[in-house]
């Protein structure tokens, strides 16, 4: 599904040039469960954000479903992203002005879909999470695991085919933390591919393949299946 | 910066309406001074004239102990000459010798109590004597006057009348010219009138009490010419500083006082503009400082002393803004003079007492600005603040939009006035007149006795298609004859009616409409002293429903008799602020004002063949002349003056009021960068984002205009009434406006939004 060759990214500002990937190359395939380690600055946010065609590399190829995406332009990524990728940060990042419903509900509003079916799929995946009883509630009055539960709503209500996770459980406690994981590996079983960027070698656990990276490269390769 | 602005054009604003209100203040005895002004009222209409007949002055004078002294004032246009030079001199003016007493005009040279008291005496102001005699002393002098050469002494030399006296002048004659040499019986003549008068009324007497005794007095002295000529005249007093801005009875020179009320509206608007940036920038900012405040409470500040802190910011800025101010306001107070044509103020350091004000009330801004900052700043919680999870209170956010609505309702309804005024400009100068006033032009000989010579002598000029000769042109001005017309009943009708003195070509060279009978014409022996031409008001004041009844009915008028033998249309001999009056014409051959009707080619060599023959004809006066439509036009002068300024403060209040938008929109985006950031991972596209933003302040603009849109209607319907003529404010004013408003608001705002939209979610994600 992801094939990723010789791909660069580096940052300037005026005095320092930072190398964020190294010539990085790996491949995921459809149905795979990867997580990403290594310590802080090695690259992995900016990794995810390419494969999360947020960001564009410097230089390499990147292939997404077979289509080289790399020199993509914001309008195409953004489309592209939009039908097939579903986020969850360590901070939630839900919009704080709109409800628990109208978090969710936003990735269908921006692929156009009509309200009616809105209104069936999110209830559908809100109540999935278990959270159907907060659907009205505001961000600032929920939980981090309840608030987190809402971000996995957000990032699966659109059926993507991918899921970037970044830290998901860096804000929670651990029983919190352990229910977030189970709901990526149902959905997971369920066929969405997960990429999970994590410190946590617990959270590790729950992946197929472990791919650790230093200085903006691949290091090794764990397969844990 | 918007703040410096602010206080500019209010400071600007402000002296421009102290000058407004200081009119005649100058006077040390301004407050004991009336003027007396009388309305008279005929069988027909009551005339609203500017002061009583020449024989009430003197008279009351003696009647009633409580008036110390009185003062008539006549304005006259005079041919000046000294030695070969000659001078029409417009700013003369008859003047009793208590002028000096009554008045504070300081006399250089000479003695205040003689210098107007014997016949053809004449004081000149100090620029007037530099024109006539250079350098040279010109008490003693002698000039001659008029066409027939009076000798006359210069008796005097006075400073110049101040900018802000209603009454003008650069010369002064003795009125005792008038009351003993040329109309020996003036002072004794109740029903003639023609100059102005002042009272000067001795310390502590009620001018209330006085006025109730004039009723009585008149009855007295007057009451049966009164009755016999049915006009009663009735006598007000008016206090002397009141004359400039709210006496209605001049006409178009003085000031108006519903201006000096919009202007001051206007300035405290851009005032409050202004002040409201400032709070709205600083209260936004406050969020940026948050965790200053925390670290300075943690290292021990008190409240107190975080909120004098911020205060005291607050009007340090101020004061900032105040000096910058000062400096530009000194800088463009020339222009500003020439935007309001008249110097309002020297220079600003001339008025050290408004320049303070301005200071004070700086501070007072300051003070204001900085408490409610203070207050919010100064409760932050440290704790709170210093782990970054600091939000915003949506009674900050409610208040903000709040001042951004006032602000715009404030720019909105000052762009429905600019829109109003240049319309109601638009729709004077495009209406059709009634005649015909291009390439018309006029020269005033005054009488001369060349003039019919004149006439004829510039018919024979290719370029001249046509001639005539009267007493007035439309815009001139006219006098109102006394007159008696037969009405509709078959009464003769007293009325007192305008009157145009024309001859046989006039109606035909400025293409007045004849509706009912005939214009005047040679082929009518009668003509020329029998016969009269009214206008539609007048058919209509006299009761006729149509102008054929009115044709072959009797008139009697300033010793003339005769029929009326034609009814012209209604045409536009005052300016649109004047209905259209009843009108009389008649043929005379003594009158002073030639218009020849002029091809457009080649009008220099054509206004010099026409000067050559005045040179030969008229030799003893300095040619003069003007174009007719530009000089219609100039009646409005001081409404294009008034437009300009309020297009120009209009502007500014624009500026700053976007100057506010845009800042509380960077605030606001910087605010919703995480907001922003996650729609667009979600999918949302570039412009979906920019309107997200847009929209919301679009609503408040929108807002602002139903605010807005009542209020400026208001105010422009009232100053629309001075106008007896005038446009209708239109549906398309509000949408223009509202328009204008939209688009400036989207233009500052979407810059901001574009900017954030574009941006890389991934960094505003990033700053957790």
């Amino acid at each position: 599904m992801i094939k990723i060759a010789e791909l660069e990214k580096i940052y300037r500002t005026e005095e320092v040039e930072t190398v964020a990937l190294n010539k990085l190359s790996f491949e995921v395939k459809e149905g795979e469960f990867v997580a990403v380690m290594g310590p802080s600055g090695c690259g992995k946010s900016t990794l995810l954000n390419i494969v999360g065609l947020l960001d564009d590399p410097d230089k390499g190829s990147f292939l997404f479903n077979g289509i080289e995406v790399a020199d993509f332009n914001e309008r195409k990524r953004a489309d592209l992203r939009k039908r097939n990728i579903g986020f969850v940060f360590q901070s939630f990042n839900l919009i704080d002005e709109l409800t628990v419903f109208e978090n969710v509900e936003l990735p269908l509003i921006y692929l156009g879909v009509k309200a009616p079916e809105r209104k069936k799929r999110v209830e559908a995946v809100l109540d999935k999470m278990q959270i159907m009883h907060r659907r009205n509630h505001y961000p600032q009055q929920l939980s981090g695991g309840q608030q987190q539960r809402v971000a996995v709503a957000r990032a699966v209500v659109n059926k993507p085919k991918l899921i970037l996770a970044d830290e998901p459980t860096g804000n929670l406690d651990s029983s919190n933390g352990n229910e977030v994981m189970q709901l990526l590996t149902d959905l997971n079983e369920q066929g969405t591919t997960i990429i999970m960027v994590t410190h946590s070698e617990h959270d590790a656990r729950y992946s197929h393949r472990i791919i650790r990276m230093l200085d903006g490269q691949t290091v090794t390769e764990n397969i844990l299946v | 910066m918007g703040l410096t602005v602010g206080m500019t054009a209010c400071f600007l604003i402000f002296l421009y309406i102290r000058f407004e209100l200081s009119y005649d203040s100058f006077h040390s005895k301004a407050d004991r001074i009336y003027r007396i002004v009388c309305d008279i009222k005929t069988p027909t209409e009551v005339i609203k004239a500017g002061g009583p007949s020449w024989a009430v002055p003197p008279n009351v004078k003696d009647e009633f102990p409580e008036i110390e002294s009185f003062v008539r004032l006549s304005n006259t246009g005079i041919l000046v000459r000294k030695g070969d030079a000659k001078f029409q001199e417009e700013h003369s003016m008859w003047a009793d010798s208590s002028i000096f007493h009554v008045f504070d005009f300081r006399l250089l040279k000479g003695n205040p109590k003689t210098a107007l008291r014997d016949e053809l005496c004449v004081v000149f102001s100090e620029t007037a004597a530099k024109k006539y005699f250079g350098k040279s002393n010109p008490i003693g002098q002698t000039l001659l006057l008029f066409g027939e050469g009076l000798p006359a002494r210069v008796t005097g030399i006075m400073k110049d009348i101040p900018e802000n006296s209603h009454i003008k002048a650069d010369m002064l004659l003795s009125m005792s010219t008038l009351t003993k040499r040329f109309n020996p019986d003036l002072d004794g003549q109740w029903g003639n009138y023609g100059a102005s008068a002042y009272l000067l009324l001795k310390p502590g007497s009620n001018p209330k009490a006085l006025q109730a005794k004039f009723p009585a007095f008149l009855e007295k002295r007057n009451g049966k010419e009164m009755k016999q000529s049915q006009m009663y005249a009735t006598l007000t007093l008016e206090p002397l500083q009141d004359v400039y801005l709210r006496s209605t009875r001049d006409g178009k020179n003085t000031g108006n006082i519903t201006n000096v009320y919009i202007f001051s509206v206007v300035a405290t608007f851009i005032l409050m503009i202004a002040c409201i940036n400032f709070i709205n920038l600083t209260t936004a900012r406050s969020s940026e400082r948050a965790k200053e405040v925390g670290i300075r409470k943690v290292v021990g500040a008190a409240r107190t002393q975080l909120a004098r802190q911020f205060i005291g910011e607050s009007v340090i800025i101020c004061i900032i803004a105040f000096l910058l101010a000062v400096i530009l306001s000194s800088l463009l107070l020339p222009l500003f003079n020439q935007l309001a044509g008249k110097t309002v103020s020297q220079g600003i350091f001339q008025n050290a007492r408004y320049v303070l004000m301005l200071f004070l009330a700086a501070i007072g801004i300051g003070l204001l600005a900085g408490i409610y900052p203070a207050l919010v700043l100064s409760s932050f919680k440290p704790v709170v603040v210093l782990k970054g999870r600091f939000a915003t209170g949506t009674r900050g956010i409610i208040l903000r939009k709040g001042l951004v609505v006032a602000q715009f309702s404030i720019s909105v309804a000052l762009i429905i006035g600019t829109i109003v005024v240049y319309d109601q400009m638009n729709f004077m100068r495009n209406r059709a007149l009634g005649f015909r006033k291009d390439l018309m032009l006029v020269m005033n000989t005054d009488g001369d006795p060349g003039t019919e010579a004149f006439k004829q002598a510039i018919k024979g000029i290719p370029a001249v298609k046509s001639t005539s000769l009267s007493s007035s042109v439309p815009g001139s001005g006219n006098p109102g004859a006394y007159s008696e017309i037969e009405n509709k009943k078959g009464d003769l009708q007293i009325a007192n009616l305008d009157l145009y003195f024309v001859d046989f070509n006039y109606i035909d060279q400025f293409k007045i409409k004849v509706l009912a009978g005939r214009g005047f014409s040679r082929d009518f022996l009668t003509d020329t002293t029998q016969a009269m031409v009214l206008n539609e008001a007048a058919v209509k004041m006299f009761g006729y429903s149509s102008p054929q009844e009115a044709i072959g009915r009797r008139f009697k008028q300033w010793g003339r008799e005769g029929k009326i033998i034609g009814v012209i249309k209604d045409f536009h001999f005052r300016a649109l602020q004047e209905p259209i009056k009843p009108l009389s014409m008649r043929i005379e051959q003594r009158t002073n004002l030639v218009s020849a009707n002029v091809s457009a080619a080649n009008m220099t060599a054509t206004l010099a063949s026409i000067e050559a023959k005045w040179k030969t004809l008229i030799p003893n006066r300095p040619f003069s002349y003007f174009f007719l439509d530009e000089f219609f036009n100039k009646q409005y002068r001081d409404e294009e003056r008034f437009g300009k300024l309020f297009l120009n403060f209009a502007i500014l209040a624009i500026f700053i009021s976007c100057l506010g938008l845009l800042g509380l929109a960077s605030y606001s985006t910087m605010q919703r960068t995480k907001e922003i950031g996650i729609r667009k991972v979600m999918g949302a596209s570039v412009r979906g984002i920019i309107n997200l933003l847009s929209n919301e302040f679009l609503t408040l603009v929108i807002l602002s205009f139903f605010i807005a849109m009542p209020i400026a209607w208001y105010f422009m319907h009232a100053w629309l009434q001075d106008f007896a003529y005038r446009t209708e404010i239109g549906w398309w004013v509000f949408v223009l406006a509202g328009s204008i408003a939209v688009l400036i608001a989207v233009f500052t705002v979407s810059f901001q939004a574009i900017k954030a939209a574009i941006a890389n979610p991934v960094k505003s994600l990033r700053t957790e």
